[in-house]
């Protein structure tokens, strides 16, 4: 869309507007367009502010960032610490997400109901969870409870008890998770491509692990992860809150300097590998009336360079809802209700990915207008038109980025996290702004999946097999036969 | 702790909202549009929020599911504008979306300032004149399909939501989602949408609400300049949503492909505008919110029943369900899980709460307020909701005063007077293994959304 001239933004509601500096030059125009043409775009709105953030590194190594927010009298912990499910032990997969569950179900000091009972007392929150990289621990306060609020938080992670009745309640509440997530046909697509893609890799489980791994973890194993991982001396804190940085910092250092150093090595997994050809894998819901698509391939990591550009040019593929694939799969066909693309970038490199759904009838149709779009995009990029709609929707967006405490401090740990410079997000909407066209078109050849591609289909098998036929070889499984070591895999064991 | 180091502890909870200004000027146009704005510069954002007091309640047999479809609809644009719509709010940097309910239909749009002016006139555009098309209501029928086959028909929990308010109500219209069934979805014709939106897509029958970076001069300027000249109409019928008396308990099997049973209990309960209606909050705190809730201690973590028991209770413009969602964890039975729910609720209407208990849920409720306030679309969102659903924004403010006053006695009262065996509803999930290779069997029946949000997303 191009930017039209600001002279139709005149007369008197330039005035009320405030925007006296705006020309009027052709003011017979005004009325006259102001039903079928778009009126002006304003001037320029102001920048968005950035947090002022303060950094300490506690003696014990512990990175504390600290960020003053004023709106609201509420206080948020974010606490990133630097192993999540990439780091489960091989057959002890999901033990990251069970100590990150058992955290809060009772400290040494504290007893799981006792905690419970104090922390919403307060109307706080305490939650911790696994992701790929890292696991998370935040908490959330009105600012007059900060005291009492960080003395909960910093029990919880310094201090969880790990009981084993506790163990033992805990690990079944995930294996019913495990076991219901079998039946979300969006959860089986995730978890199956997972695998299929990365296979042994330890990118290739979801953080829930498997019914298996589950059932086999123990107190030692929860033990170890917790003394491997949530150390401080790779750990990053952040507290956004309406509080004064130095109160903030005095508070954290008295909560958290006592915490010892962990001292052993960190493993870092090995890059995965690319899969290569087109692998497919249908996975049997006989019961379902919608089949879940994924098509996927390895791709960056979270530091890699072209990091923004690379969501710019997916943004034009599968992002908002003047994306081509909403635009081929939903408006143009009503294959669909959602169809979306996204660099799942990590430490060592993610993998791009695309998602979609529809009824099993269109399954094939699906598939192939999918492919379609993805062939056509890495081999022509975008239309100058496309690029302009993904960068303005982007920076459009960012200032929201940074509104909320929890936002703010979930930022400001990723990039701490990944070892990325905080300048990274002053720099975002220039950044976007910058890429081009040929930038686009580079990206959408190297990493868009062509030939080269994992792709899974989760839907009844009897009614979508004959659809596929024409797309090459097919593997089969069922929602259940993904997890395990006997799953299949494009990646190899 | 007890009770004097409670009160000793510092400022009052409800110090914490009192001290939190939300301004807001109201203006209504000659064509009866209401207009809200709040301004607040922190960010260099605005959102806007355009309510049409028209959902489900508003449909009838035969027609269900016209207000979310019509939302579709809406977003193929007006008549200068069709085909443009989203093209032109993310070509100036915003974001879009809709979401219909019970009670009212809303489309919000969050943008940079400079697009302000456009995204009025775009909004104006398609509430003037929208591109009713044969073309347009096929492609969103075909979506809209999808979008129950993902919400509801593939999903054990959205079943379950659909069910329960099935069989829960006789009379009144919000026995359907606002998905609406299936058959209703494929068959509604071009011309009850024509007919739909001359009645409910008026100026009069709407709310504006804009947040964020613009004031209330320049913002009821610019809806004046773009919606002011659009034509009020005939004010819409009245919905009448009365329940007759149950008179008894309900139980349904409900039997379904799934890896787990399941049971949603419901008893009917009362309007947002209802005195007793604070009290159910409270009492839903109490029940239901957090690990210290009575439900999760009993029945997720002694008895070791349910891997989870989440009560919902939305605030409608007619009587809404107060109902409980909870799936058996793996070797119990919905039936245990039900009387587990059961028995916990027996002990509320024998004995009132005490007071540490009775403050632990002012308190969350209080702290939800305050968190609530964190963006700018979530104060448009919640404006416009007391707007439509109470008839005045400034309900919004009394809100964490009508919490305060709500007494032990009173959850107890609420209790016994709603939560009663004559009106409840019991939904049992029975799993069926389907058979590896076996064809799907047709679709299941109808509609959707997931309990915490009473609506669905365009």
């Amino acid at each position: 869309m191009t930017r039209r001239s600001r002279s139709f933004f005149c007369g008197t509601v330039a005035a009320l507007a405030g925007a006296a500096a705006v020309g009027c030059t052709h003011p017979g125009a005004f009325f006259a367009a102001s039903r079928s043409e778009p009126p002006p775009i304003g001037p320029p709105a102001a920048a968005v502010a950035m947090p002022q953030v303060t950094e300490r590194v506690l003696a014990n190594g512990l990175t504390v960032l600290v960020a003053e927010y004023h709106e609201l009298p509420i206080m948020r912990f974010s606490l990133l610490l630097p192993g999540g499910a990439a780091y489960d032990p091989a057959g002890r997969e999901g033990v990251a997400e069970l100590t990150a569950d058992l955290l809060d179900q009772g400290t040494t000091r504290r007893g799981a109901e006792e905690l419970a009972r104090e922390v919403e007392f307060l109307g706080g929150r305490i939650g911790a969870d696994a992701g790929t990289d890292f696991s998370t621990v935040t908490g959330e306060f009105l600012s007059k409870d900060f005291a009492a609020g960080l003395d909960l938080f910093s029990d919880v992670v310094l201090r969880p008890a790990f009981r084993a009745d506790e163990l033992r309640r805990m690990r079944r509440l995930r294996l019913a998770d495990i076991i219901s997530s079998r039946d979300n046909p969006a959860a089986v697509a995730d978890g199956c491509y997972a695998r299929w893609l990365y296979g042994g890799h330890p990118y290739g489980h979801l953080p829930q692990g498997t019914e298996a791994s589950v059932r086999r973890l123990g107190d030692a194993d929860v033990r170890e992860f917790y003394a491997r991982y949530y150390v401080p001396e790779r750990a990053v804190l952040v507290v956004i809150g309406d509080a004064s940085t130095a109160a903030m910092l005095a508070k954290v250092e008295d909560a958290f300097g006592g915490w010892k150093r962990g001292g052993m090595p960190l493993a870092t997994p090995s890059a995965p590998a690319r899969v290569s050809g087109r692998r497919i894998l249908l996975v049997d819901k006989p019961d379902a009336t919608q089949t879940h698509i994924r098509i996927g391939n390895v791709a960056i990591a979270r530091t890699d360079p072209s990091y923004v550009a690379a969501n710019v040019t997916s943004t034009i593929l599968g992002g908002g809802f003047g994306s081509r694939l909403i635009d081929e799969l939903r408006v143009k066909r009503s294959l669909t209700y959602g169809a979306w693309s996204g660099f799942v970038a990590r430490k060592e490199p993610g993998d791009f990915r695309v998602g979609t759904f529809t009824k099993v009838e269109t399954t094939g149709e699906a598939l192939r207008v999918a492919l379609d779009v993805l062939a056509d995009f890495a081999a022509r990029g975008a239309t100058a038109a496309e690029l302009a709609r993904a960068r303005s929707l982007l920076t459009g967006q960012f200032p929201k980025q940074l509104e909320t405490p929890g936002a703010i401090a979930g930022k400001l740990a990723e990039l701490a996290g990944y070892g990325l410079p905080r300048s990274d997000l002053e720099a975002y909407p220039a950044r976007v702004a910058a890429t081009s066209l040929a930038d686009v078109a580079h990206l959408a050849q190297r990493w868009v999946p062509t030939v080269d591609a994992a792709i899974v289909v989760v839907g009844p098998a009897a009614v979508i097999a004959p659809q596929l036929a024409a797309f090459g070889e097919i593997e089969r499984t069922t929602p259940a036969g993904c997890e395990g070591p006997q799953a299949p895999s494009a990646a190899g064991p | 702790m007890g009770l004097a180091a409670i009160a000793a502890g510092g400022v009052s909870p409800a110090a914490a909202h009192a001290a939190i200004d939300v301004p807001v000027e109201k203006t209504t146009l000659a064509n009866g549009l209401t207009v809200l704005v709040h301004e607040d510069r922190r960010l260099p954002v605005v959102s806007l929020y355009i309510f049409f007091h028209a959902g489900s309640r508003n449909e009838r047999p035969g027609i269900t599911g016209i207000s979310h479809l019509f939302e579709h609809m809406m977003f193929n644009g007006g008549a200068h504008t069709e085909g443009k719509f989203d093209e032109i709010i993310e070509g100036n940097g915003g974001s879009t979306n809709g979401y219909t309910t019970r009670d009212f239909t809303v489309y919000l749009e969050s943008f940079p300032p400079p697009a302000l002016e456009r995204v009025l006139w775009l909004e104006a555009d398609r509430m003037r004149a929208l591109a009713i098309t044969e073309k347009n209501l096929e492609q969103e029928r075909g979506i809209v399909k999808e979008e129950r086959r993902l919400r509801t028909d593939d999903d054990p929990d959205g079943t379950l939501y659909e069910q329960v308010y099935l069989t829960a109500y006789n009379a009144s219209t919000y026995r359907w989602g606002p998905i609406g069934f299936m058959a209703d979805i494929g068959a509604i014709t071009l011309d009850e949408a024509k007919r739909y939106f001359r009645t409910y897509y008026a100026p009069n029958n709407a709310t504006v609400v804009l947040a964020g970076a613009v004031s209330p001069r320049e913002g009821f300027a610019l809806v004046e300049k773009y919606f002011g000249d659009i034509a009020a109409q005939a004010p819409p019928e009245k919905v009448v949503n009365i329940e007759p008396p149950q008179n008894g308990p309900k139980l349904v099997e409900y039997h379904k492909a799934a890896e787990l049973p399941a049971v949603a209990i419901a008893y009917k309960a009362v309007n947002a505008r209802h005195p007793d209606r604070p009290a159910l909050d409270v009492l839903q705190t109490i029940l239901g919110y957090g690990q210290s809730s009575r439900l999760h201690r009993a029945v997720v973590r002694q008895k070791e029943l349910a891997s989870g028991v989440g009560v919902s209770f939305n605030w409608g413009i007619d009587p809404e369900l107060f109902w409980f969602l909870a799936q058996a964890q793996p070797g119990k039975s919905a039936r245990a899980v039900a009387q587990a729910i059961e028995a916990e609720v027996a002990r509320l209407r024998e004995h009132a709460p005490d007071a540490r208990e009775l403050r632990k849920a002012k308190n969350l409720l209080q702290a939800d307020y305050v968190r609530g306030l964190t963006s700018i679309s979530g104060k448009a969102n919640q404006l416009g909701f007391y707007e439509v659903v109470f008839g005045d924004y400034r309900e919004m403010f009394k809100e964490m005063e009508r919490v305060e006053a709500v007494t032990a006695d009173d959850v107890q009262r609420v209790a016994r007077t709603y939560l009663v065996a004559n009106e409840r509803t019991t939904i049992e999930l029975v799993p069926e293994k389907p058979q590896a290779g076996a064809l799907p069997r047709p679709a299941l029946p109808p509609s959707a959304a997931v309990p915490q949000t009473p609506g669905v997303m365009r």
